[in-house]
């Protein structure tokens, strides 16, 4: 009895603690945690009408079909080089950048540089998308410039040898300015005296620059290395969808854009689950792995 | 200053390779913004860059005068007031109760949400899961799915861990419930970090692109970035009136306008965004 007159204790005071958390539970369980659940269907023959509890069970059907098709490994290896390219091209670009803007001292400039290399993160990726299109295209800005100089238009967007590397220069205009933030926030919190005293004994700015600060930054670029590598497949939908072309599928179609293309526009549903499954997994053994390495290796993970 | 020459050339070498670089980074902006205040034929002569040529108004006048265009702005403006006003008072209602002792499933509800960042359904579970509760080609779903993060839900609870607690107690003292404690307490001094997630969450909604392409249909709803993306692919009406050849502009000009149309709104409050998601992404990275 005493337990229960506790409860109701413990309820009398606290209700309201219970209330305000409803809405956010409510949505955790039901657009997080249900759909989490309703995976299963990738071992089913699921239709929309039978629902999930009368689809017919067929097992690893839908991934012996996955594992058979060869659009799978050439979406596969598409998925692995955009990966590779942003873990390894893509990602060491705001560190370089940032060590550059800590050399400005005027603070105006500074800011200015600043801003206008932040500005594109707030863009859209359609919009992106879309001046990409613009300079690009015939009389845009690109085979204008081209055109000053005698060479007949390129029309880099439709090309399927481009692809790859308008995915890295969208991604850096986007994002490496904004990434600078972070390591430029590191050095700020760095001991002045350091520097101090390394200007004291005849240490040139470049020979600073390679022996304090690079070495000071290390710790932050390797945990937000670990993180990248974690979300190795996690391309973004938006700026692979709205770059592609029909003439780029070949090298630009990722896992993402095939489940969507696949799931949603021609309802192979529990086809579509058993691929998004499929690069599920291998993002969490990703994810765990380098989690498992970062604390290893810097004493703190992602968890 | 006790630079050498040959540093003091290096540095003026990283500066000019800096400013190269902004302007870089400008062109693209500049360049479309010219576009849309050319006329026709100086683009399609390749005489555009980075400056209009041939001033004129019609393509803007043409695009503005699309109601569909308007439209689906009001679709996103709204989406975006109503979606971040619901979003703050969400992650702060579950933000608050975590921070509290006496709330004892804290620990468990902390750790499921943790696991939605490692852990994301499948697109397809998903997508039926809000068909089945009715957000298939419903407006709402523009709001919805954007309410909560994980991540964002962790920034407010660690802004209000350090909140000092003098002040709840004394509130207390008077007869406050938690309700009160939150709202005429809390809430008001939290002013930084509700700036900042809000910023957050409305950049998140005005730029969202996948959910409502899955999930609306009619047209009605379109938020401004589909409406975007139609001008920019498939519009017909942009096809047939700009190549009618004795007008003052192309499907491309106008197409420049719609992109200069959604990019002004979020340069209008650039200002503001660039401090808040500066404090925002370092208050992030203390976790990371």
């Amino acid at each position: 009895m005493q337990a229960t007159g506790r409860f109701y204790q413990h309820a009398r005071k606290c209700w309201p603690l219970y209330l305000m958390a409803l809405p956010g539970l409510v949505f955790l369980i039901v657009l997080r945690y249900i759909p989490l659940g309703g995976s299963i269907i990738a071992f089913q023959d699921y239709s929309l009408f039978k629902g999930i509890a009368d689809s017919p069970w067929v097992g690893f059907k839908h991934f012996k079909i996955l594992f058979d098709s060869p659009d799978f490994y050439r979406i596969f290896a598409n998925t692995l080089i955009l990966g590779f390219l942003k873990v390894v091209v893509i990602f060491p670009v705001p560190l370089i950048l940032a060590l550059m803007i800590n050399e400005v001292r005027a603070v105006l400039l500074k800011k200015g540089i600043q801003t206008a290399l932040y500005i594109p993160h707030f863009l859209s990726w359609v919009i992106i998308a879309g001046i990409a299109f613009d300079m690009f295209s015939l009389n845009g800005i690109f085979n204008t410039v081209r055109d000053w100089f005698g060479y007949a238009p390129n029309l880099i967007m439709q090309d399927e040898r481009y692809f790859r590397w308008i995915y890295v220069f969208t991604s850096i205009w986007r994002e490496a300015g904004w990434g600078t933030i972070i390591y430029l926030a590191a050095i700020s919190a760095m001991d002045p005296q350091i520097y101090e005293s390394a200007t004291i004994d005849g240490a040139s700015r470049m020979k600073q620059i390679r022996h304090i600060t690079l070495p000071l930054l290390l710790p932050t670029a390797l945990v937000l290395f670990l993180i990248n590598l974690g979300s190795f497949l996690d391309l973004g939908f938006d700026q692979v969808f709205t770059l592609l072309t029909p003439m780029t599928y070949s090298v630009g179609d990722i896992i993402d854009t095939y489940v969507y293309r696949s799931g949603i526009q021609e309802a192979r549903y529990s086809f579509a689950t058993a691929v998004g499954l499929f690069q599920a997994i291998i993002g969490f053994v990703l994810v765990y792995v380098f989690n498992r390495i970062s604390k290893k290796v810097t004493g703190g993970g992602l968890w | 200053m006790s630079m050498s020459f040959s540093e003091k050339v290096i540095q003026k070498c990283i500066v000019a390779f800096l400013i190269i670089l902004s302007v870089i980074a400008l062109i693209p902006l500049l360049s479309v913004l010219s576009v849309s205040f050319s006329s026709r034929v100086p683009v399609e002569l390749n005489q555009v860059t980075i400056w209009p040529k041939g001033f004129t108004l019609d393509s803007w006048k043409y695009v503005l005068d699309r109601p569909d265009l308007w439209r689906s702005f009001g679709v996103t403006a709204i989406a975006t007031i109503v979606g971040t006003i619901l979003s703050l008072l969400i992650t702060a209602l579950l933000a608050y109760p975590l921070t509290k002792k006496e709330f004892t499933i804290g620990k468990v509800v902390m750790l499921a949400a943790v696991i939605t960042m490692v852990f994301k359904a499948p697109l397809i579970p998903y997508f039926l899961t809000m068909k089945n509760i009715g957000l298939y080609d419903n407006p709402l779903v523009l709001v919805i799915p954007h309410i909560l993060t994980a991540y964002n839900l962790i920034i407010m609870r660690t802004f209000f861990l350090e909140f000092p607690s003098e002040l709840e107690e004394a509130a207390v003292v008077e007869g406050a419930g938690y309700f009160r404690l939150l709202f005429k307490i809390v809430l008001p001094l939290s002013k930084a970090v509700l700036a900042t997630l809000g910023l957050f969450y409305a950049v998140t909604i005005w730029n969202q692109f996948q959910h409502p392409l899955m999930f609306i249909q009619n047209p009605d709803w379109y938020p401004l970035q589909i409406k975007i993306r139609q001008f920019i692919t498939s519009d017909n009406e942009l096809q047939i009136v700009g190549n009618m050849s004795q007008l003052n502009y192309s499907a491309r000009t106008l197409r420049a306008v719609t992109i200069v149309f959604a990019i002004v709104p979020i340069l209008m409050i650039y200002p503001y965004l660039q401090k808040y998601f500066t404090k925002g992404a370092m208050l992030g990275s203390v976790k990371g």
